[in-house]
Parts: structure tokens; C-alpha cells; sequence
């Protein structure tokens, strides 16, 4: 095996791990709130992913996280 | 992550990375509205919306045709409207600098709306 | 100080077992981990200062060690990325709230692992190769020669309209064949179809540890079957994806 196929292979093993850690398991908190200029102005109570989605931007950008 | 846990795999390693790697960023360009980007990205919410509905009502009309239920002449009023309604979706995608994989935005549970 | 919470277990009739396996693993940002227990509930934590807490591809790798490394030896349920909650009062309560939920889902997830399995097409070919199927059947709307510009252009999202049913239909009788084979292993499944223009199916399966090598040949003779798709499976992995309830 290269080393160009353990990379990628880790790659995805990496990836498949992120996805389920940040987007599935149990979840604290089912509400979305869409906000505007750090103005709450939508609420929709379903069990979404924005736990997920906020993490993923957090991650792309580093910052802290805040859950709700 | 040391360990691999990948039990089965017949596709190249590249293409599959990749494809998960293109979903992550496909999730995360969302609903972020701040003051420089309000307009974009207000239109982008609203023009995935407007989309989301016109392929819908394509597909339903597809469907209807597909059925053969329809006069001639109501196939061609239908083409007409369709028609025109992409034209007019692609004018202000046009208009908003927006491309049909910026308005793909990924629902979460709704999975991708197109 | 806060608690982030990586999983939640039965408790262990072997007092201390879990103490011990604690102490030899660091959680997130290398804090120790600690146990919160409610009866038989026990909730894995560690101190965090919910304004410290930085996302990072190291962070979130280092919460899913922990819970990688407790599903080995425990039947547990995964927490999400960033569960925290104020204090080990407040998990308690949460856990004395939330008790039959709680106990439902271990009991689902006792003893299982999940798998994944992904499928690819290469969209192209995939295209190519039903068109020509459909080219047998004549079902593609044939070109008309003097049509209106309206007729035409109905005619044309016909044509890519029967080409997506096809591929619906194609991707169907897939699903229909992953069904049965997991039916069979008596395996709980949750497919996604058409995540992409490549990836057809994004499937999970939750399924007794001891059928892997069953699963494992199933797939490969599912592989088999369609030799111009990629399948990836991955696996074994703690329950994340059959843990769906959202804690009151």
C-alpha cells in the first residue's frame, strides 16, 4: 500500500468521524433559532442539526463554540 | 482516529475523499447573515426557495404530462410558463452572482433540496 | 466550571471498572474524565469552561476517542459534539427526566455496532448506461421535427425527467436488495438516496457484532452485482446514528 492510499484512507475514516461526532448522537437541544446581525429572529422547534451546522462553521473558523 | 475503519472499498480513495470532503463544504456555506453579505445572502435564502418550488412544480408538470392527461394545447400554455420561469431564475441568479451550487443548501434532515 | 458530556452507559456492576478504564484515558483538551451516576445510568463528563471551548478538527477527534475508546467495553450512547450542561446536578436531573428514553436506547443499541455504507456511480456513466437501456424501450421523448419552441422545450425536460426516473428507479431496486440482506441479518437500516450526483446511497446499519463478517459478505456480493458502482463500508462505530432523541 503507498502512502498516498493510507492518507486518503485516513482521510475518510476522518471525515466519517467528524460527520457522525458533529451531526448525529443524542442532542441537548432540538430549537433553531435563525439569527440576523446577532438578532434572534426566527424560532422553529424541530430536532435540526444546528448544533452541527454552527459547529461546522465554528470549525472552519476556530472560534469557541456556544451552545444554546 | 489510528485505527481504519474501513472495512470494504472498490472506488479510488481520491474520488471518495473528495466527494465527502465537497459535502462538508457544501454544509457549511448556510443561512450566515451578517451586514456585509445581508443582501446576497438574503437573496440566496430566498432564490433557493423560489428554486426549490419551480422544480418542483417542473417535476409535477413532467409528471402530467408524462400521464398524457393533457391537451396539446395545455402542453404548450404549460412549456410557455415553464419556460419563462427559467428564464426569469436564471436572470436573477445572474443578477445576485449566484451559480445552481451555491443555492443547494443542505436542510440537515431535509437532506440536500435538489 | 461546566461538564461536557461524551456518553451516556448502564452502569457497571463491577464497581470501579469504569473508574479505572477513566483514569487511563484524557477527554478533550486533555482534562480528566469523571463519572456522573444516577442509579444505573452513568454519565460519562469532564470539566470544561463552556467559554474556553475552541471547535477544532483536534477537539472534536479527541471527544470521539473517548467515546470510541468506552464502546469497546460498554454499551453506551453517543453525545453530539459540544453537549454541555451546567453541572452534575444538572445531568441528573436531566438523566432522572429523560430515564425511559435513556433506557429504551441502550437497550436498542446493546450489544450492536453500526456500519456504514456508501455507494458511488461515476453520474456520467451511470447516465450513459441507462440511456441506452432506454433506448431499447424507446421511453426518451424522440426528437420532433416542427414543434413549437414551447413543445421543444417540453419535450427536452421530458426527456431529462424519464432519465431521472430511471435513475430513481435504478437506485430503488438497490435499496430493495440492501433491504433484504439486512432484513435478514435482522439489522435496523437508514438509507439516503441521492446525497450527490455520485454518492447514490449513504446507508447506516445498526446490527449484532457477531453478523460483521455476514454483513461484510453481503455487501461484497451486493458489489457483485454492480460492478460500475463503488461501495465503501465502513465501520465498526458506536451508535451514533441510532440514538435519535433530543434530551427535554
Amino acid at each position: 500500500m503507498n502512502d498516498n492510499v493510507i492518507d486518503r484512507s485516513k482521510d475518510i475514516t476522518i471525515l466519517e468521524v467528524l460527520d457522525r461526532v458533529l451531526n448525529k448522537g443524542v442532542i441537548l437541544t432540538g430549537d433553531l433559532v435563525i439569527s440576523v446581525a446577532d438578532i434572534d429572529l426566527v424560532y422553529v422547534g424541530v430536532k435540526l442539526m444546528l448544533s452541527s451546522v454552527e459547529t461546522m462553521e465554528q470549525l472552519k473558523s476556530g472560534k469557541a463554540i456556544n451552545p444554546k | 482516529m489510528s485505527e481504519n475503519k474501513i472495512l470494504f472499498n472498490t472506488g479510488s480513495f481520491d474520488e471518495i475523499s473528495g466527494e465527502i470532503g465537497n459535502l462538508a463544504t457544501i454544509e457549511d456555506s448556510k443561512l450566515k447573515l451578517t451586514p456585509d453579505n445581508a443582501d446576497s445572502g438574503l437573496a440566496k435564502l430566498v432564490l433557493t426557495l423560489v428554486e426549490l418550488i419551480r422544480k418542483l412544480v417542473e417535476k409535477q408538470a413532467m409528471r402530467r404530462v408524462d400521464g398524457g392527461s393533457l391537451t396539446d394545447e395545455e402542453i404548450e400554455r404549460l412549456g410557455e410558463t415553464l419556460m419563462k420561469l427559467e428564464m426569469k431564475m436564471d436572470e436573477l441568479k445572474k443578477h445576485f452572482n449566484l451559480t445552481d451550487r451555491d443555492l443547494n443548501i443542505n436542510l440537515g434532515p431535509l437532506g440536500d433540496l435538489m | 466550571m461546566e461538564k461536557l458530556i461524551y456518553a451516556i452507559l448502564s452502569q457497571d456492576k463491577n464497581a470501579g471498572r469504569l473508574t479505572s478504564l477513566l483514569s487511563g484515558i484524557k477527554g478533550m483538551s486533555s482534562a480528566s474524565l469523571e463519572e456522573v451516576c444516577l442509579d444505573d445510568i452513568t454519565v460519562v463528563t469532564s470539566d470544561v469552561n463552556k467559554a474556553d471551548i475552541v471547535a477544532s478538527k483536534s477537539t472534536a477527534l479527541d471527544f470521539a476517542r473517548v467515546i470510541e475508546t468506552l464502546s469497546q467495553q460498554y454499551t453506551l450512547l453517543p453525545m453530539r459534539f459540544g453537549s454541555v450542561m451546567e453541572s452534575a446536578g444538572a445531568i441528573k436531573k436531566m438523566v432522572e427526566r429523560n430515564r425511559a428514553e435513556i433506557v429504551q436506547n441502550l437497550r436498542n443499541v446493546e450489544g450492536r455496532y453500526e456500519f456504514g455504507l456508501k455507494i458511488f456511480c461515476d453520474s456520467e456513466k451511470l447516465m450513459a448506461e441507462l440511456k441506452e437501456k432506454a433506448g431499447n424501450t424507446i421511453t426518451l421523448q424522440a426528437p420532433e421535427p416542427n414543434v413549437s419552441v414551447f413543445r421543444d422545450y417540453v419535450n427536452r425536460k421530458l426527456s431529462e425527467h424519464r432519465l431521472e426516473e430511471m435513475l430513481v428507479h435504478y437506485v430503488d431496486a438497490i435499496i430493495a436488495e440492501i433491504t433484504a440482506t439486512l432484513t435478514a441479518l435482522n439489522a435496523v437500516q437508514k438509507i439516503k438516496k441521492m446525497v450527490s450526483p455520485a454518492m447514490i446511497i449513504d446507508a447506516v446499519f445498526l446490527i449484532e457484532a457477531s453478523l460483521k463478517d455476514e454483513l461484510v459478505s453481503s455487501i461484497a456480493g451486493l458489489q457483485e452485482k454492480y460492478p460500475s458502482l463503488n461501495l465503501m463500508m465502513t465501520g465498526p462505530w458506536p451508535p451514533y446514528n441510532f440514538v435519535d432523541f433530543t434530551v427535554k
